[in-house]
């Protein structure tokens, strides 16, 4: 590795890193506004994510769906396009993995397990196709119809386990009938569950591996495969690209299922490994948080796994902070806003931070491309 | 950089309103000493400790996890207990972390914990099965096997809307009522609603009572303020008098609704729910004739003073009190008969000469 593309690296982590330093320290001085002591506040955060065996295996747990979405959102923005759907195909992901999760019984684990984890990537390639073939046949906006498919994906699962209530209505398909008037599925077999690395009580299963072999190979396919070039010369010139020759609609839609699938496959790794069954009280959260995980990142799968990893804990260890300090949580929302504001507009650090401008703006981030191309 | 402004903008908007519902509802709680996860101190009263986890929501919600806290408090305050060392309690941010906060009181050694709302149930029972000598008492958590260990605080809501429903009918005089609820996914909204129709029904069998459950999820049910108005306003066009809300701030918007028709409080009236509401929703005043309560704080504090007193942890369900709340200003708007038709039918629903009809 020579000196320039070590400078490279140092300019990619430079903006993160001073994102998150100043979202810390603008949240310690709102702390301290409200009269709360932000360094007991800090401890306890600490301690919550990384203070024992069970803070780390909850900072682990927090991680792994983190990783898919903020891929599929940094995935998305490779192509110039704004994922803002991940809540959606997450949710999705969940219904059809755990579908095929308390169907089937009797089958081998090797047959069930990656037929459920198949199943939710499948739901989350059809909930990213939606937009992208919308967006390349009759111009309407990523933006715009995945945020709209996000309420279809979270009122639809909330149909298919809806127990019924007390007007004789028809209870949802997945809906467990053991559960009373509880709105939720059964717990998939035993065949379909993600094995655990580290079982009760720290719960570590065997997704997070995944996950991150996923990463790996999304960094691979991006820089190292022609169609990661072609995706990356669609984000960053899409009129060029087509005058290259690049089949700029297939790739838009392409990316889009990508997308997708990788979010479908977090809400599949969080149902088959963790909760083992869908509620509609498990919603999509992470698909947003997504966003501010691959803005963090970079948009680079590797920037992916580290920024994922720093939201994850700070999931993790707000518990924790509230325990110890008496600091509301929700100080931790304000944290992870103000990272997502500072990446999103980096001109607010550089100006901060008296930082040039960087000389070679070949490869600066490419964002969202405009409306009705 | 067109496209980029707009994803700039985007992303700023999110970030402003996570700002904004953050800040103006951190609540200012005083920083508490450390307590390291071992014994801390020795408590005056026997070691005891007593953590509070809420639902997903604030304690402060003038509802129920600010009723249990309420009880948590004053029963700890008797006891010689401080706030932060004594006791003290987590907001719930994401209901997948009901079980890693009950479990940050296990660890820090507290030995009584309240956990607040049905969702808890699962997550509760799981910690009790787990930590024997640890003290769980679970609000409107119904048991159906009863653990040694955890009380179940459940209440009679049929017999509280019963009541509502009793008065309500007295107070019509168009012969249609109305009762704005929750999701009927919650069974206590259900018998809620159930107790409030039988009940209008015992003073009068051709009353009509237009009962509406909120469509949506659990998640909407109750923080759907707009639904509860038009839903009250729809009710109030099909010439309803007195409606009845309930369902958090869902009740809460048809309760509103009413106090601002023409003929609150003359004409038409409202009753509200849970809490009495004439002390948690000012907005309600000019309608709110009185609440169908669920009496949390005194039942909270009875089972901790038990605990505390003889080392009994009660198993299976504990029954608190339900009734209704004081009719404040409409005391003497209220005619006597009426107040006394109602205490007739307390008096029946606790010796058990009546019985409200509701089959959970």
């Amino acid at each position: 590795m020579n000196a320039s593309s070590l400078r490279r690296i140092g300019q990619m982590l430079l903006i993160p890193i001073l994102a998150v330093f100043t979202a810390l320290v603008v949240g310690a001085l709102v702390m301290w506004i409200f009269g709360d002591d932000p360094l007991a506040a800090y401890r306890g955060l600490i301690n919550g994510a990384f203070g024992s065996a069970r803070a780390w295996s909850t900072t682990i747990r927090k991680m792994t769906p983190l990783i898919l979405t903020g891929l599929s959102v940094a995935v998305a923005f490779k192509a110039g396009l704004f994922n803002i759907g991940a809540s959606g195909q997450f949710i999705i992901g969940t219904v059809c993995s755990v579908a095929v999760g308390i169907n089937f019984p009797g089958l081998p684990a090797f047959i069930h397990l990656p037929l459920a984890l198949l199943a939710g990537i499948a739901g989350g390639v059809l909930w990213g196709f939606i937009p992208g073939a919308l967006k390349v046949f009759t111009g309407a906006h990523e933006v715009i119809v995945t945020i709209m498919l996000n309420y279809v994906a979270s009122l639809f699962a909330g149909w298919t386990v809806y127990a019924g209530g007390t007007q004789g209505q028809t209870p949802g398909p997945l809906w467990d009938t053991a559960a009373g008037p509880i709105s939720r599925t059964p717990e998939v077999f035993e065949s379909a569950r993600i094995p655990w690395i580290f079982g009760d009580p720290y719960r570590i299963h065997w997704g997070v591996a995944l996950a991150l072999l996923v990463a790996l190979l999304m960094w691979w396919i991006i820089f190292k495969t022609t169609l990661g070039f072609a995706t990356r010369t669609v984000g960053a010139n899409n009129k060029a690209a087509r005058y290259a020759g690049i089949n700029v609609k297939w790739i838009t839609i392409l990316t889009m299922m990508i997308a997708g699938g990788l979010a479908g496959l977090a809400g599949a790794i969080e149902t088959l490994g963790l909760n083992h069954r869908f509620a509609p009280e498990f919603t999509g959260g992470v698909g947003f948080d997504g966003i501010t995980v691959a803005l963090l990142g970079q948009t680079n799968p590797l920037g992916v796994v580290l920024s994922a990893f720093l939201l994850g804990a700070l999931d993790a260890g707000g518990a924790r902070m509230q325990f110890d300090s008496g600091v509301a949580a929700d100080i931790i929302q304000v944290i992870q806003a103000l990272v997502l504001a500072f990446v999103a507009a980096p001109m607010i650090i550089r100006q901060l931070y008296r930082l040039r401008k960087p000389s070679d703006q070949v490869e600066a981030t490419v964002f969202s491309s405009g409306w009705g191309r | 950089m067109k496209e980029k402004r707009f994803a700039i903008v985007v992303s700023l908007l999110l970030v402003f309103t996570l700002l904004l519902s953050a800040c103006t509802a951190t609540v200012p709680a005083a920083p508490a000493p450390q307590t390291g996860g071992g014994e801390a101190a020795p408590a005056p009263a026997a070691n005891i400790k007593i953590g509070l986890v809420t639902d997903v929501g604030r304690v402060n919600d003038r509802s129920f996890n600010q009723s249990a806290w309420e009880g948590v408090k004053q029963a700890g305050t008797a006891l010689g207990l401080t706030e932060g060392d004594g006791f003290k309690y987590i907001e719930t941010q994401d209901s997948k972390d009901y079980a890693d906060n009950i479990q940050q009181f296990v660890d820090a050694g507290f030995n009584v914990i309240v956990t607040v709302g049905f969702a808890l149930g699962e997550a509760t029972t799981k910690a009790a099965k787990e930590n024997p000598d640890t003290y769980f008492i679970g609000i409107d958590q119904f048991q159906g096997e009863a653990l040694p260990n955890l009380t179940g605080l459940v209440f009679h809501e049929d017999q509280s809307g019963f009541l509502a429903g009793a008065l309500a009918a007295q107070l019509s005089k168009t012969g249609t009522i109305a009762a704005v609820l929750g999701t009927d996914l919650v069974p206590p909204v259900v018998a809620f609603g159930t107790g409030y129709e039988l009940g209008a029904k015992y003073i009068n069998p051709d009353i009509t009572v237009l009962t509406t459950y909120h469509p949506g999820e659990i998640s909407q049910a109750f923080v759907d303020p707009e639904w509860g108005a038009a839903t009250a306003k729809q009710a109030l066009d099909q010439k309803a008098d007195v409606i009845f809300g309930a369902g958090g701030s869902t009740g809460n918007g048809a309760l509103q609704e009413v106090a601002a028709a023409p003929g609150a409080g003359t004409d038409v009236f409202c009753i509200g729910v849970d809490t009495d509401q004439w002390e948690t929703l000012p907005a309600a005043h000019p309608c709110l004739v009185s609440s169908a309560m669920k009496l949390i704080t005194p039942s909270v504090i009875d089972l901790i003073n038990n605990y505390a007193a003889s080392g009994t942890m009660t198993s299976g369900n504990y029954f608190g009190g339900a009734g209704l709340a004081p009719f404040h200003d409409f005391e003497d708007k209220i005619p006597q008969e009426v107040k006394d038709k109602l205490d007739e039918i307390a008096a029946g629903l606790a010796d058990g000469s009546l019985t409200t009809g509701y089959q959970p």
